[in-house]
């Protein structure tokens, strides 16, 4: 019995520690997501539904992208850390001041603020500007057609890759940067504000770094990066020793920093970010659960950002049946927009034309309204030479849905399609690679690079913007006299006058229905409890700031 | 052509059946399997989901009057005094109308493009059960193929072809089979005058065929390097038989019941092995279904209408287990002999009628 009592006893209290320790608990728990908070620190958890077209800043074209590295990389001028319209407004970044604008608008002149650093402690000079200019015009970014059209010399540099571009000439000793164009470009300042452009170390080497970032002189670095996994950012250490004090202006940050994990399933990410286990999703919140989370977290939790934006359908006008203006205006006939409202779960406005509801210039028209009767007429009547199509769309929901709903459509009308759907992380690097065959028609996206007009007449329609590679014009459209009529607007600054000539441009092109637009989008920003959503800044030109995250 | 006539009795080492009984090894084989009640039963299941994806065009045209790909995202339905819309402006879809709008939208639609689920399913069924049977066709006449082969010949042959199978055996079966898969779909293929259309059914059979035939092959290599030290072999070679006849004509009748099961369990391997593929989206290519693309579009509506995503797994569960109880079954009946070596190396005894 003696023994039997002493053997309890020592259970007893092996229980009774073993419950206070559990009690105690020890240290911040690592399970719940977001470590820290309060005054500021922590971790940010955030989840991507997979990687970015690039973690490079001269090559990555999307909103993914640019939301990544907004707080890596600042080229010499950047965009107001605000919300809605404020923030499309042009303020310096690593430049001292706004550039001084000379010879009839054909001269820019900037001074680099001294004492900057990269994350990796290098000094910033003068003459990386003009390297990262050249990089990324080798590398055959997408953006490239905003500076070889527009800053002298680029062009040629452009086709030989070889001496520098005339049109660019930095002093490292006072820092000056003087960048001479062909002609004035009322847009020249937002493109200055573009990543592409975005000084780099002049040892950085010319190729895709998206697995091994290069360095950065923002609040944040990338510190690991796991293709297939997510990537982790900290605080860059000479943002605090150098560039904050350099560029006061600008925020440090909340948050020590930021882990990214990929997450494919958006239903998943809803649910972390409910449980608390993930604090921001980045992609949009899945169409069936749109209405539950915007009636249960509007406000508190989520909030809904109106983009300006066109999702669209292209088609190859260079090739048949879509080299017939005819055939391309059927198939705007035969495209609902509210058919598409609903596949994008209200999410989608609906948008007919090149222009999006919100950016100057834009006037509402519809010149096909639906009609499938007159569609399959029209298709009947041009009895195009070439009925096979192939339809592209990427995998990203409702994305895959939008290109199936192409792809039906097509057939209804007459047409022979075989649908490819391709992962959303390679998606637009196959599209716009001209070697990938059967280019006929798919979907696209295109979000505000900055609130002018000619960001989605340029790069999108102008001749010049039709690459080998990082396309983005993939009608392939090139009009002489509407490429003329671009860049006579583009020289210009914005008025009433201007705006007017873009809304006619936008209607005039729309007539030769290179593109089937469909709508414009509302995205979100979705966080967990432990985030103070009303300090998150939403850009619409950059997305979230990882700056503007903090921890209630 | 001399073969051992009980079915399956070369493995078990057997020679003769006695010339006294009635019926032959197959009919004692049949009566063996019909005996078995749970293969029977699974069998039964097994014939109502093919014929269910049979019925497939008869439904579509007579009751859904829809196909399985069209899309009705701006369709009202009217049942009874109801307007119904088919994708409301929220992008729910309707739920199962069963038969309250005759049929149509049976078990509701599919998502925001608003297909007939129904329809879907059962084509769906189709394309999955084609790709089952149709790559279990191939594997087993591949791996019987190969395995009469390396075993037959031995020496370098063997080593050869066991390498190969020892290569394909070590590869990480879903991430090469993704690729694969995912790159025949976008470019196709072209090999001489071996062409795969991109997208194309083929893509996910090659892909399904390459990585399922060392696990057939292997094993039937194992039984004709036993059945090659049978006398029956031996007289044959005294014969004057070539080794094409000996492989073919003598050896080949005696792995008939082992390629039988093997036929069957690959089915069902073969099956899930595309759900994976297709669920991954490196198999079968939208706006197609099959089984495994309704489960994974079903899962984007989980909160909403789990039905999307339960139904093909249910069906795709009930479809593997039938052929799973069917090929054990078979198993049993066609070599009874490893039922006894079972119940004497484990000391169990099996109740009559009962399969192992």
């Amino acid at each position: 019995m003696k023994k039997v009592l002493v053997v309890f006893s020592v259970l007893a209290i092996a229980a009774i520690t073993s419950l206070g320790l559990v009690a105690c608990g020890g240290g911040s728990d690592d399970s719940d997501g977001g470590e820290g908070g309060g005054e500021g620190g922590g971790i940010l958890n955030a989840t991507y539904n997979g990687m970015p077209d690039y973690l490079d800043p001269a090559l990555s074209y999307t909103a993914e992208g640019w939301t990544a590295m907004n707080e890596v990389y600042i080229p010499l001028l950047t965009y107001k850390h605000a919300n809605g319209a404020e923030g499309s407004e042009v303020i310096p970044g690593l430049a001292k001041e706004l550039p001084k604008i000379s010879n009839g608008g054909k001269t820019y002149t900037l001074f680099l603020r001294p004492g900057l650093k990269y994350s990796d402690g290098q000094a910033v000079k003068a003459s990386d500007f003009p390297f990262a200019v050249e990089r990324m015009i080798k590398l055959n970014s997408g953006g490239s057609s905003f500076y070889t059209s527009a800053i002298a010399g680029a062009e040629k540099f452009a086709e030989t890759r070889k001496g520098k571009i005339s049109g660019i000439t930095a002093n490292d000793k006072t820092g000056e940067i003087k960048i001479e164009l062909n002609s004035p470009r009322g847009t020249f300042e937002n493109e200055l504000g573009l990543m592409f452009v975005a000084p780099l170390p002049q040892d950085t080497p010319i190729e895709d770094l998206t697995a091994n970032p290069p360095p950065g002189t923002g609040p944040y670095y990338f510190t690991k990066v796991q293709p297939g996994k997510g990537w982790e950012n900290a605080r860059n250490p000479y943002w605090a020793k150098a560039n904050s004090k350099a560029m006061p202006e600008l925020p440090s940050g909340s948050i020590d920093g930021a882990k990214i994990t990929f997450i494919t399933n958006a239903q998943t990410q809803v649910d972390d970010v409910e449980a608390g286990t993930q604090d921001w999703m980045q992609n949009l919140i899945p169409a069936d659960r749109y209405a539950e989370a915007k009636n249960k977290y509007e406000g508190t939790q989520l909030r809904v950002e109106p983009t300006i934006s066109n999702y669209y359908f292209w088609m190859n006008v260079t090739e048949p049946p879509f080299d017939d203006v005819k055939v391309r205006q059927a198939v705007n006939y035969a495209i609902s927009s509210e058919a598409l409202e609903r596949i994008y779960a209200g999410q989608l406005t609906g948008n007919r034309q090149i222009l999006p509801p919100g950016m100057p210039g834009y006037k509402e028209f519809d010149l096909y309204p639906y009609d499938v009767a007159k569609a399959k007429q029209m298709i009947k009547e041009a009895n195009p030479s070439d009925m096979d199509i192939t339809v592209w769309g990427d995998n990203e929901s409702p994305n895959d849905e939008a290109a199936e709903y192409l792809n039906d459509v097509l057939q209804e009308i007459g047409f022979n399609t075989e649908l490819k759907i391709l992962n959303a992380d390679n998606y637009f690097t196959i599209i716009g690679n001209e070697t990938t065959p059967n280019l006929d028609a798919g979907w696209l996206d295109w979000f505000q690079d900055y609130p002018h007009p000619n960001d989605f007449f340029q790069p999108l329609l102008a001749g010049e913007s039709i690459q080998p590679t990082n396309n983005n014009n993939l009608s392939r459209y090139d009009n002489p006299a509407v490429n003329e009529k671009m860049a006579e607007l583009n020289e210009q600054e914005l008025s009433p006058e201007t705006e007017a000539a873009y809304a006619e441009l936008d209607k005039e092109v729309m007539e030769e229905a290179p593109w089937a637009p469909y709508g414009a989008l509302s995205v979100s920003t979705f966080v967990s409890d432990k985030v103070d959503l009303d300090k998150v800044i939403f850009n619409l030109t950059l997305g979230q700031y990882l700056s503007s995250f903090e921890f209630k | 052509m001399a073969t051992d006539p009980q079915p399956g009795a070369a493995a078990a080492g057997g020679g003769r059946e006695r010339r006294g009984s009635e019926a032959g090894p197959w009919k004692l084989a049949l009566r063996r399997f019909l005996r078995n009640r749970w293969a029977v039963a699974f069998l039964g299941l097994f014939v109502l989901i093919v014929l269910f994806v049979l019925a497939a065009p008869l439904w579509a045209d007579h009751v859904a009057h829809t196909g399985p790909n069209r899309n009705h995202t701006l369709e009202k339905l009217k049942v009874g005094d109801e307007v119904r819309e088919v994708v409301n402006i929220e992008g729910q879809p309707i739920g199962p109308q069963w038969f309250e709008a005759d049929g149509k939208f049976f078990l509701g639609a599919d998502g925001r493009l608003g297909r007939d689920e129904m329809v879907r399913l059962m084509y769906g069924g189709r394309i999955s059960l084609l790709i089952g049977l149709s790559t279990a066709v191939i594997t087993t006449a591949l791996a019987l193929v190969l395995g009469l082969l390396a075993g037959y010949y031995r020496g370098w042959v063997d080593s050869v072809i066991a390498r190969v199978l020892d290569v394909i055996w070590s590869l990480p079966v879903l991430l090469i089979g993704i690729a694969l898969g995912i790159t025949l779909a976008i470019g196709g293929l072209k090999l001489g005058p071996v062409e795969i259309q991109a997208g194309s059914l083929w893509g996910p059979i090659l892909v399904i065929c390459i990585f399922t035939v060392p696990y057939i092959a292997r094993p039937i290599r194992g039984e004709v390097l036993a059945l090659t030290e049978k006398e029956f072999v031996e007289a044959a070679v005294a014969q004057g038989a070539g080794p094409l006849r000996i492989m073919f004509a003598e050896i080949l009748p005696n792995l008939a019941s082992t390629a039988i099961v093997f036929f069957t369990l690959t089915i069902a391997n073969n099956m899930l092995f595309e759900a994976g593929l297709s669920f991954l989206g490196a198999g079968v290519q939208p706006p197609n279904a099959s089984w495994g693309t309704l489960i994974s579009d079903g899962s984007d509506l989980l909160n909403t209408q789990p039905l999307l995503a339960i139904l093909p797994g249910v069906l795709i569960t009930l479809t593997v287990l039938s052929l799973n109880v069917v090929g054990d079954g078979l198993r049993d009946a066609l070599d009874p002999r490893s039922k006894v070596r079972l119940e004497a190396h484990t000391g169990m005894v099996e109740p009559k009628g009962a399969s192992v």
